[in-house]
Order: structure tokens, then C-alpha cells, then sequence
């Protein structure tokens, strides 16, 4: 399982998915732009375009590696992010065995997975902060702290860096919900692992 | 005081036979020792007991009948609970328990009197002189009438308007004592604070800050009152203390600087605090509490404390804990006291000053509100944070991935003065509220800032209107339905705890008291 503690792994294929309109698109490249500008590593995005991206399924591959990517395409997601059950249903065959899958609480409903899963509210949050269309921006801070792929300020200043202007100080925040809901999980695995659940 | 400093309560009836005795013989009795008749051991509260100590004793040795020699009946037993009590507070102001002593003689036991009153004033002396020296005396006032018009004008008092909001929200109005914020305003104003109401009235007033609240005018009734009991007891106006003064003595002791406190001794280690933690948890006077009260109030204030630092620890914050911690000094500074406060507040700020804290962590309102407007306001700088505990774990709690377990219970809440109207937050204990027990937290008719009091502040004039106040909330409690009464201040547990023991009417208040600390870490856990 991968977490924040094994960061520099040399090459990572990762697949968003969710509705057209989520923003799934927009979370792959800024994903994308962190790896490259901020971490200075390479990466490839590939975004499916088609019937899906008006309101079906949509998908962003995003391939981040240390090494020059040849081949763009992901068929076998180390990490897999669902933010609708459409795309949980279609993508999750695909996932590599002991791949990381990250799901929003409300939309996904993760039928047969047995495995661990890490989930968010990301789109109640983003109704909580007020604007519903940042859930990408929380579930990409929530990404950045479980799987650790790209560095948290990397990833922070591609948000501020890709949102419209006006709004990066809200999506910044936003980034930083997702992360700190990120990490807060992570130390609950650690804390139930050690057998401290509770106070 | 200076050559006796061992004072010996003598009951009337067994043991000073025994003195006489001992007198007549011309035994010689230790000269350090000074003897005080007194009619029963039982009668020496743990007030009496303690103003010994605060009055600069270097030991307290109180002398009575063997159990079931005692004339009255229950005099010894009651001595023996006064007595386990106060070496308990004693032990925990690092002055010790072994200078307070107990002990039962017959009248013709003079030997063994005598026996014990040289082995006393021997373990005495071996323990050397007494680290507390007597508090600062009240400064007089140089022109009282003048002072007390400064502080009219200070909180523009003269802007009242009469209109009676404050009389018709007063919770001691309300419980029906002849008792007006504004009568007392409007009487002072013209020059009649001697008047025997106006005396007394003074030291009645809740502070609860209800009357601010409501007030068109925004004349802050609360200070003007804190202001006003400092001019008059420095005038030499009777303080109203409740419990024999008892816990204003225990203050006024803490002022002693070479008096090496041991507030944290008895925290179990499985709690874990760091003394490296640029974080400090600031615990307040919940263990004096626990020991005054134990023998009748069932109250358990202390795990306050140990709940917060067990929800610390949950978020992995391990705080360092201030072994010289003393009272905040709020109720010196609340009752009349203000130098005395303000030793206080600098003898803490000197022992916080040096550990380089860079956030003061408490679970008090009162502690909370003092040090973070009082002790500024004069001119006691602390140089950190101050965050109440809640704000920490709403802070914590909103990151995500934490639970509560179910509840089966309904639950309302009593909200603490000094957070939810002084501090103006009625909302922060709510939001943890409603995480913990969405669907089972009921509110009472007054909530928020419109809250009734707990019944007292201060140690300051509990009276039967006190209690009628207190039978009132309770009552109020109970008719929302709710099973578990909710607190967030340890003395508005101890003041309900107390109307809850009324003998007459009984199991109508009795209803189970948890402050939400105590709540929340027992339902917390990692998702």
C-alpha cells in the first residue's frame, strides 16, 4: 500500500475519474504541472476526450516518473481516484493488485473491494466551503498526503497556479482541507494500528 | 504571631483537662506552641484550619476527644474529615501534610498530651519555617468616595438609563431576590453606597454579565462590580466570602513566592506530557476542588484535566505542564482582591516567561478569559497564545477521519459564563456538541448568551437565592427531556452538583453531570 512514506518511487501511473464537469481533467494536469515544475520530474497526461467528458464517465491518466515517459497510456493504475461510481465500476478491474484506491465518501460506494480504500467527503466539503466545483481541488490535497506522489507545496502552488484567477486563495484552502483530512487519516491508521483508537 | 508559631486547637471538653493538667504541674510545654480553646473539634472548619496556614503557621496541631468520647456525638468523625481534607490541600501546595496533625486524648491522658505536643514541635521545626508568607494586606483606600467615582465614570455608568432590561434578565432578580443591577447603579451614583442594601447587594451580583448583554446603554455591570468590590473591601466592607473564605485564603497563600506548589503530582503516568513542548496545558484549581468537595458533592472535576490531556495526546500533542502553576487569580481579582490577584498573575507569567511556551492550552473559561484578557488589561504580558481547548479540537476534529461513538443518551448543555457571554463563543461548545450527539443534544429555554447561571462565581455571596437560581436551572435541564447535563466550567459542575443535594426535593434534581471534555474523550476515536 503506498503512503506518504514512499514517496520517490520511480515511476507512478495514476487514473482520476468521476463525472464531466468535476473537474477531473483539470486535477491531472495540475497533478501533472506539480510533478514537472515543482518536483522537477517528468510526466505525461493523457485525458479522455469524447461522449464521456459531457456528463458519462471521464478519465485523466497521468503518468509521473523520474525517468523520460515513452509510453503515456495507463492500463494498470498504481493509484486509482474515483469521484463518481461510474468510474469506480469501469476502472477498477484495471487496478494494479495492492494499488491505492481513493473514493469519494458520498458519490462511491466501493461494491466488492475487500481491500483498504481511503475515502473523503470531498464534495460535502466543498459544499461547506462554500463552492461545490473544488471538490477536485480537495480530493487532489487529499491525494497529495495519502499517496505522497507529488510534494505538498508542489502541489499547492500548481493549484493557485491553474485555478481562474480571483479564486486562488479559496482553492489554496480548499487543497489544504483535502491534505490535512489526508493526513488526519493516515495518523488514524497509525494510531488504530497501534491499537490507540480511542482518547 | 511571631514567637508562637504552632497553633494548638484544644477541644474544651476531653483533651484540655489534659492541659490543665499539665498547666497545674508546670510540664513543660513547648513555648512555640500557642493554645486556642475552642468548644469542638467538629467546628473548626477546614476554612479555620487553613487560615492558620495562610496567616503564616509553621504548624497546625488540632487536639479533640477519642471517637466516641466526643460530646456531641459526630465532633471527632467531622475533625477527621476537616483534617484529611485540608492535609490533602496542603500536600498539594507543596507546603505538606505533615504540619496539619490530628489527635484524640482522654482527659486523664495528660502524659501522652504532653508526649505529642514535643514530638510536634520537634517534626515542626525539622520541617523549618513556613515557605507562605501572610498576602499583601488591602491597601486602604486614601479617599474612597473618589475612587469609587472614577469608576463609575471608568465604565460610564452615568449612561444607564433606567430602563430595567438588566432587573427583567438578572438571574438573581428572577429567582426572586430583591436584588437590581440598576438600583445598585442609580445608588451609587448618588452617593449612597453606605446604605446597608448597597453594601450587601455588592457582593450578590452573579457577575455573569447577562445585564451587560442586554443593556442599550453597554454599561458593563459585571466590571463596575469587580471594580467597585476592590474600593470597598480595601474600605474595610464584610467580603461575603462563601466556604469560610476558604478558597480567597488558598489564593492569598499561592502568592508566597518560595512556596514550591505541587499542582500535577498525582497525574497518572500513562498521560503523556513532554516539559520540551513548546505548548503548555494550563490545568486550574480543579484538584483543590476535588479534595474541598469530595465528602459531598461526589465531584470529580479533576478529570477535566486528565480528559484534556488525553484528547491532547488522541492529536498527538504532548504539552508541557507548569510545575509551578498557580491559581489564574480569577476569583481574587472577581471578589475584591486585586493585589493579590496580581501577585498571582506575575508570579505565573515569571514561571511561563522562561520556558519559551508558544501557546498556552487551557480547559477553564475562567483561566481561559483571565489570562487572556485580564491579565493583559493589566499589564501582564504572557507573550503567547491562549487557546481554549475546544477551539484546539474543533480545529483538530474538522481535519477529518475522527468519530464518535453512538450515544445512547440525551443530552443538554450548561453553558460557562466566562466563554459563552464574557468571551462572547456560545457557538464553539455547541459545534463539538453537535458533532458529538447530533440528534440528542437538546437546549435548554435559556441558552447561549442568554444562559442562566450555574448559581455563584467567585466563592462570593451563595445564598438561598443561589440555591433557588440553581433549583430553577436544574429543573430547566430536566424538562428538555435529557438524561446527562453537560458542562464546561468545573464549577458550574460543583455549583449543580450542590442544589442536586438538597434533601427536600431530592431525586427531582438528580440528573448526571459530565463536562464535555470528560464527554468527547470518552467517545472519540480514529475512523
Amino acid at each position: 500500500m503506498m503512503t506518504g512514506k514512499e514517496k520517490k518511487t520511480s515511476r507512478l501511473e495514476i487514473i482520476f475519474t468521476g463525472f464531466g464537469g468535476q473537474g477531473i481533467i483539470l486535477a491531472g494536469r495540475i497533478l501533472g504541472k506539480a510533478a514537472v515544475i515543482g518536483d522537477h520530474r517528468e510526466s505525461t497526461l493523457v485525458q479522455a476526450y469524447g461522449p464521456e467528458a459531457r456528463g458519462g464517465a471521464c478519465s485523466a491518466q497521468v503518468t509521473i516518473s523520474d525517468r523520460p515517459i515513452h509510453y503515456p497510456y495507463v492500463r494498470r493504475p498504481d493509484v486509482l481516484v474515483c469521484m463518481s461510481q461510474g468510474g469506480f465500476d469501469k476502472f477498477i478491474d484495471q487496478m494494479k493488485e495492492g494499488g491505492a484506491l481513493l473514493i469519494d465518501h458520498d458519490l462511491v460506494q466501493p461494491r466488492g473491494f475487500d481491500k483498504r480504500f481511503f475515502s473523503i467527503p470531498s464534495t460535502r466539503i466543498a459544499e461547506e466551503l462554500g463552492r461545490k466545483m473544488m471538490a477536485n481541488i480537495i480530493m487532489l490535497g487529499f491525494f497529495t498526503a495519502i499517496t505522497g506522489a507529488v510534494s505538498v507545496e508542489a502541489a499547492r502552488d500548481a493549484v493557485t497556479d491553474s485555478v481562474p484567477k480571483g479564486t486562488e486563495e479559496m482553492n489554496a484552502a480548499a487543497f489544504n482541507r483535502g491534505c490535512d483530512y489526508g493526513l488526519a487519516v493516515l495518523k488514524g491508521l497509525e494510531k488504530k494500528a497501534a491499537g490507540r483508537a480511542g482518547a | 504571631m511571631t514567637d508562637f508559631n504552632i497553633i494548638l486547637f484544644m477541644c474544651n471538653w476531653g483533651p484540655h483537662a489534659a492541659y490543665q493538667a499539665l498547666q497545674d504541674t508546670g510540664a513543660s510545654i513547648p513555648d512555640n506552641v500557642k493554645m486556642v480553646r475552642i468548644p469542638c473539634t467538629g467546628r473548626i472548619s477546614k476554612a479555620l484550619l487553613f487560615k492558620s496556614f495562610e496567616m503564616g503557621a509553621n504548624g497546625v496541631a488540632l487536639v479533640g476527644c477519642e471517637p466516641g468520647s466526643c460530646r456531641y456525638g459526630t465532633g471527632t468523625a467531622n475533625a477527621q474529615g476537616h483534617v484529611e481534607d485540608t492535609r490533602g490541600i496542603l500536600e498539594l501546595l507543596g507546603l505538606g501534610k505533615d504540619r496539619l496533625q490530628l489527635a484524640t486524648f482522654l482527659p486523664d491522658e495528660s502524659g501522652s498530651l504532653l508526649e505529642f505536643l514535643k514530638r510536634f514541635s520537634r517534626e515542626i521545626e525539622g520541617m523549618g519555617p513556613s515557605p507562605i508568607r501572610p498576602a499583601t494586606e488591602l491597601i486602604p483606600v486614601a479617599e474612597r468616595d473618589r475612587a469609587i467615582e472614577e469608576v463609575v465614570s471608568a465604565h460610564d455608568v452615568y449612561a444607564c438609563q433606567d430602563c430595567g432590561k438588566c432587573s427583567s434578565a438578572c438571574p438573581l432578580t428572577l429567582a426572586g431576590k430583591p436584588f437590581s443591577p440598576r438600583a445598585i447603579a442609580n445608588a451609587v451614583i448618588a452617593g449612597d453606597i453606605d446604605s446597608p442594601s448597597v453594601q450587601k447587594d455588592v457582593w450578590a451580583c452573579l457577575t455573569c454579565g447577562l445585564c451587560y448583554d442586554r443593556c442599550p446603554s453597554a454599561v458593563d455591570f459585571s466590571g463596575f462590580i469587580r471594580d467597585l468590590r476592590d474600593i470597598l473591601a480595601r474600605s474595610g466592607s464584610d467580603r461575603h466570602a462563601s466556604h469560610g473564605e476558604f478558597f480567597q485564603s488558598l489564593m492569598r497563600t499561592m502568592t508566597s513566592r518560595d512556596l514550591e506548589v505541587r499542582p500535577w503530582q498525582w497525574l497518572s503516568s500513562d498521560v503523556r506530557t513532554d516539559p520540551g513542548s513548546k505548548t503548555l496545558f494550563f490545568g486550574g484549581c480543579a484538584p483543590y476542588f476535588d479534595i474541598f468537595f469530595k465528602n459531598f458533592l461526589r465531584t470529580r472535576t479533576r478529570e477535566i484535566l486528565v480528559d484534556s490531556l488525553r484528547l491532547l495526546n488522541f492529536f498527538d500533542v504532548h504539552p508541557a505542564l507548569l510545575k509551578e502553576e498557580r491559581c489564574c487569580g480569577h476569583d481574587l481579582l472577581w471578589s475584591g482582591d486585586r493585589a493579590n490577584f496580581l501577585k498571582l498573575a506575575q508570579l505565573n507569567a515569571d514561571a511561563i516567561r522562561d520556558k519559551g511556551v508558544e501557546e498556552i492550552i487551557t480547559a477553564c473559561p475562567e483561566c481561559y478569559s483571565t489570562l487572556r484578557r485580564d491579565y493583559p488589561a493589566h499589564g501582564i504580558d504572557l507573550g503567547c497564545k491562549i487557546t481554549h481547548i475546544f477551539d484546539f479540537l474543533e480545529q483538530e476534529i474538522d481535519k477529518g477521519a475522527v468519530g464518535f461513538k453512538g450515544l445512547d443518551r440525551q443530552l443538554t448543555f450548561q453553558d460557562p459564563c466566562r466563554l459563552s457571554r464574557l468571551e462572547n463563543r456560545p457557538h464553539l461548545p455547541r459545534r463539538l456538541l453537535n458533532r458529538v450527539a447530533p440528534n440528542s443534544f437538546k437546549e435548554m429555554k435559556d441558552s447561549g448568551i442568554s444562559a442562566i447561571c450555574c448559581g455563584n462565581s467567585a466563592w462570593t455571596g451563595c445564598d438561598s437565592f443561589s440555591k433557588a437560581l440553581q433549583v430553577k436551572r436544574i429543573r430547566q435541564a430536566r424538562s428538555t427531556g435529557s438524561d446527562l447535563l453537560i458542562t464546561a466550567c468545573p464549577k458550574c459542575q460543583i455549583h449543580l452538583r450542590c442544589a442536586m443535594e438538597d434533601p427536600f426535593l431530592g431525586e427531582e434534581l438528580n440528573m448526571e453531570v459530565l463536562d464535555l471534555t470528560s464527554l468527547l474523550a470518552r467517545a472519540i476515536h480514529w475512523e
